[in-house]
């Protein structure tokens, strides 16, 4: 295991100075990284130079709302980090019938945007005599929303590593349950709390469906702050609150992946080793598979049940063109994230200086900002230029989900060896032939992959596509939000079914992945 | 051979951290993760790929074709910001062009976006025509000085004066009242005549809210304070929120539905919603929504959606006769009874607001709602009005 025997080198320090074209890379990646960040910039150059004198203070409110986000954040994490990991074993450790189907289900949760779910539970729950409302409710539909984050990490890890010392303690007789604790759950805590940080994230944006269960929190704070309350400063005050929460939570996911290192040497083994269940334990296992998927699918399906008279379907000319526009923005905006996040993956594997690093990082940090401060920030400096609301819907989406976007790239490339990139280039390829006849042909499933993901991200999109469309363009999210916002729930009906189709169909796509692992 | 490779792949996943994150790229982008080393291969058939491109090409492009504007002389095009978003505006929309000749387009936002973009957009916007609903926003809009003033003997005629801006800068179009909805079986009718009523202890436990943040909850206490004055409407707020069965709802659709179930007694909520609910195709809402009654409190808060023409417009003369258009007594009804809401003068034609019965307004103006609704605000959260 140890590897200093053999140092690998890194491409910059070996490749001869094939040309000079590699300064266009760079200059590629700065622009982008300069794009990315302008959005940002404007809005804090805005905030500060403010026309409008306002006291600095977040106020009772602000601190409600802060306590609001912390709250949603702890409770998520807790339960979808318990239920992620639960399931992630169980259906990577065990055995028992039907294991395979449910653990396909558990990607199905991801098709339903959580403010459709909170929408729909709201609405049912009225007919019943439910209030659906408050911090409770919002956590658990939170976790619905977001626990497949924690699945899909922790269940690699479960299934990928840890074999031998498994085997090593079951030799000295520990049981299913110690084994779990003692020693899959210590080797899987990295990727959990991966997992973990990704669906906080999540969180921390969620503005709808907290929104409409009446739990106050920084996403909407930002916002009635700026559009109601007309104080911009206050509204970058709360930003810089939000942004230092995601902040934490990387660092925290740093420190967890810096221990995690050490765990991935292990070569997997192909000795069968799972627990066969059966009787109860197998009955016990297959409802905590199933519960949430079923109820992921359940809450939309009762509405609809329940909505039914009220169906007042849209006409099909209309539905045609709102999902044109969608799928048309989208596949504009993934055509442009995948090139942006293939230069900046690219330009940090041929200059991997800490400059390009940083640069490559912060272009990534889109994903961690709400996309309502985010489409401000594209107002406030596009609004005066006059520039087309197009354009600027297009670089938002990209700036939102380039890290989407770029992640299996990265991921992708690390596992291309250079001894590739030294072959190709000894032979007087520029990075640009390099990246033609090597790498491109080895990331073409990542790309598309990661594309699809792109995609139906922009598809489910809500803010920035609000703040920014142009004149009559609405696409399925912008229609169901509004018949929402106008509690008329019939008529949101088509559209809301819509937006699941195209989550399904992309969560569908990830299973070939899941299925690798077993 | 076969070694020493394996021990370099190592050796580079070593160097290069392969982190949980990525680990979660890689299951989530389909990359081979075992080795034989080193193919990637996609998981995705290619041919279904090239297929689900093409098929979404052929979506798109069908969407851009359908959706292309022609291009037209600037003074042929009203561009507007709504924050209305109904589908028989369009129909409206289309009556207009048929008899100006003059085309609408149309960007239907939340409302609060809607000003901020127009502001942020300044003499570069396109759009013509603001139109955006509750008082305290057409107030916001003209201290930022969005609208421009227009001359319109049909807008003054057409629209009461207590209804428009006083600088002639904006026009009520539609009337939102709010009375008090009661369950006859939980809180007795003869109980509430006026909000301050709302008060009484007999209701403890039994009166049913919208949030703070809901722009009706914010004019009705704009209206009850520039009537009673500051005291009195502290002392309400305090009596009022303590009788507020917890939480505050976050939309009147579940509340109403609340109160014919029985759950809340009384509730105060836009007139349209019940009209809305009593003509539903589901038979569950149209039951529930009979046993609620309609309580018109004297006098009744009135809300308004209201249009301006924007000061940086294109096309002013375009914007004033839409809003003259909108307005007018034919087709202002008509932009009302889209949602079940009061056109701006009388009581229009809607056979279920008919049946509500008619009401006194109350005598606070749009523009005094406008500037009260800060103070208001301040109020509530005091009170603590969630």
């Amino acid at each position: 295991m140890e590897t200093s025997a053999h140092p690998p080198s890194t491409i910059a320090a070996v490749s001869p100075a094939v040309g000079h074209s590699r300064w266009a890379l760079s200059a590629a990646a700065c622009a982008i990284g300069i794009l990315a960040l302008l959005p940002l910039l404007a809005l804090f150059w805005d905030a500060v130079f403010a026309e409008q004198p306002s006291p600095l203070g977040l106020g009772y409110s602000g601190a409600e709302q802060i306590q609001g986000t912390l709250l949603l954040v702890l409770g998520e994490g807790i339960l979808g980090a318990v239920l992620g990991t639960a399931i992630g074993w169980v259906t990577a450790s065990c055995r028992f019938p039907g294991r395979r189907l449910l653990r396909r289900a558990q990607l199905v949760p991801m098709a339903f945007p959580a403010y459709l779910l909170a929408a729909s539970l709201i609405d049912w729950g009225s007919y019943q005599g439910l209030r659906i409302h408050g911090l409770g409710w919002a956590v658990l539909l939170l976790t619905l929303a977001n626990y497949s984050y924690v699945f899909l990490l922790s269940t690699e890890s479960f299934s990928a590593s840890g074999h031998r010392l498994l085997d090593a303690s079951r030799s000295l007789g520990v049981g299913p349950w110690a084994g779990f604790f003692r020693i899959c759950l210590p080797i899987a805590l990295p990727s959990i709390g991966a997992g973990v940080t990704l669906s906080a994230m999540e969180v921390v944006n969620e503005l709808g469906a907290v929104r409409l269960l009446g739990v106050p929190s920084l996403s909407a704070g930002i916002l009635d702050r700026w559009q109601v309350e007309g104080d911009p400063k206050g509204a970058a005050l709360l930003s810089l609150v939000a942004l230092a929460i995601v902040a934490v939570l990387i660092a925290a996911e740093r420190l967890l992946r810096r221990r995690s290192r050490r765990w991935n040497l292990e070569s997997p083994s192909r000795v069968e080793r799972a627990w066969g269940l059966r009787g109860w334990r197998a009955l016990l296992a297959q409802l905590l598979c199933l519960l949430p998927p079923l109820a992921a699918v359940t809450i939309p399906a009762l509405w609809i049940q329940q909505g039914w008279p009220n169906l007042q379907a849209e006409p099909l000319t209309e539905l045609v063109q709102l999902a044109g526009r969608s799928v048309s923005l989208a596949l504009a905006a993934t055509l442009i994230t995948a090139g942006a996040a293939l230069l900046l993956a690219i330009c940090v594997r041929w200059r991997p200086a800490a400059p390009v690093r940083l640069l490559s990082w912060v272009a990534g940090l889109g994903y961690a900002i709400p996309g309502s401060v985010l489409a401000l920030g594209l107002i406030v400096f596009g609004g005066p230029l006059g520039l087309s609301p197009l354009l600027l819907l297009v670089w938002g989406y990209g700036d939102r989900f380039l890290t989407v976007g770029k992640q299996g790239l990265d991921a992708a490339l690390e596992r291309i060896p250079p001894s590739m990139d030294e072959t190709a280039t000894s032979l007087g390829w520029s990075w640009l032939g390099v990246l033609r006849r090597v790498h491109l042909p080895l990331l073409r499933g990542p790309l598309l992959v990661g594309g699809l993901l792109v995609f139906v991200d922009v598809v489910k999109e809500l803010p920035i596509t609000l703040a920014l469309r142009p004149f009559d363009f609405d696409t399925l999210a912008v229609r169901v939000f509004q018949y929402a916002s106008d509690e008329r729930v019939g008529a949101a009906m088509g559209p809301a079914v819509l937006i699941m189709l195209f989550g399904l169909a992309a969560s569908l796509a990830l299973v070939p992945s899941l299925e690798r692992h077993d | 051979m076969e070694l020493q490779d394996g021990e370099r792949l190592r050796a580079w996943e070593a160097q290069n951290r392969v982190t949980p994150v990525s680990k979660f790229s890689a299951v989530a982008f389909g990359i081979r993760s075992s080795y034989p080393f080193p193919m990637i291969k996609s998981q995705f058939h290619p041919h279904v790929l090239h297929l689900g491109i093409a098929a979404a090409a052929t979506v798109s492009l069908l969407g851009g074709i359908t959706s292309a504007a022609l291009a037209q002389s600037r003074t042929q095009v009203v561009n507007v910001y709504s924050g209305r978003h109904y589908n028989t505006d369009k129909e409206l929309y289309a009556e207009f062009t048929r008899q100006t000749g003059i085309r609408v387009n149309l960007i239907e936002g939340k409302d609060d976006e809607m000003i901020e973009r127009l502001r942020r957009e300044g003499s570069k916007s396109l759009a013509d025509v603001l139109i955006t609903v509750d008082a305290a926003r057409l107030q916001r809009a003209k201290d930022l000085n969005l609208f421009r003033p227009i001359q319109s003997a049909a807008l003054n005629r057409d629209v009461p004066a207590n209804l428009r801006d006083p600088g002639s800068q904006w026009f009520a179009l539609t009337r939102r009242a709010r009375p008090v909805m009661v369950n006859p079986s939980n809180v007795n009718l003869g109980l509430i005549r006026s909000y301050g009523d709302l008060a009484r202890p007999e209701l403890r436990g039994k009166l049913c809210m919208r949030d703070r943040s809901s722009v009706y909850s914010q004019s009705l206490t704009a209206d009850v304070l520039q009537r009673a004055g500051r005291a009195t409407t502290e002392k309400w707020l305090k009596g009022m929120v303590a009788n507020v069965k917890q939480p505050f709802f976050t939309s009147d659709t579940p509340m109403l539905r609340a109160v014919g179930q029985g759950d809340c007694g009384a509730a105060v909520a836009n007139t349209y919603y019940l009209a809305r609910l009593l003509t539903s195709d589901n038979a569950a809402d149209q039951a529930n929504a009979k046993k609620v009654r309609v309580v018109w409190v004297k006098p009744t808060h009135v809300n308004v959606t209201g249009g301006g023409v924007t000061r940086h417009a294109d096309n002013p003369d375009g914007g004033r006769r839409l809003l003259e258009f909108l307005s007018s007594p034919t087709s202002g009804e008509g932009y009302a009874a889209a949602n079940n809401e009061y056109p701006a003068k009388g009581w229009g034609n809607n056979a279920t607001l008919r049946s509500f019965g008619t009401f006194t307004a109350s005598p606070v103006t749009i523009q005094q709602l406008g500037q009260r609704n800060r103070e208001a605000m301040q109020l509530m959260e005091q009170a603590g009005w969630k």
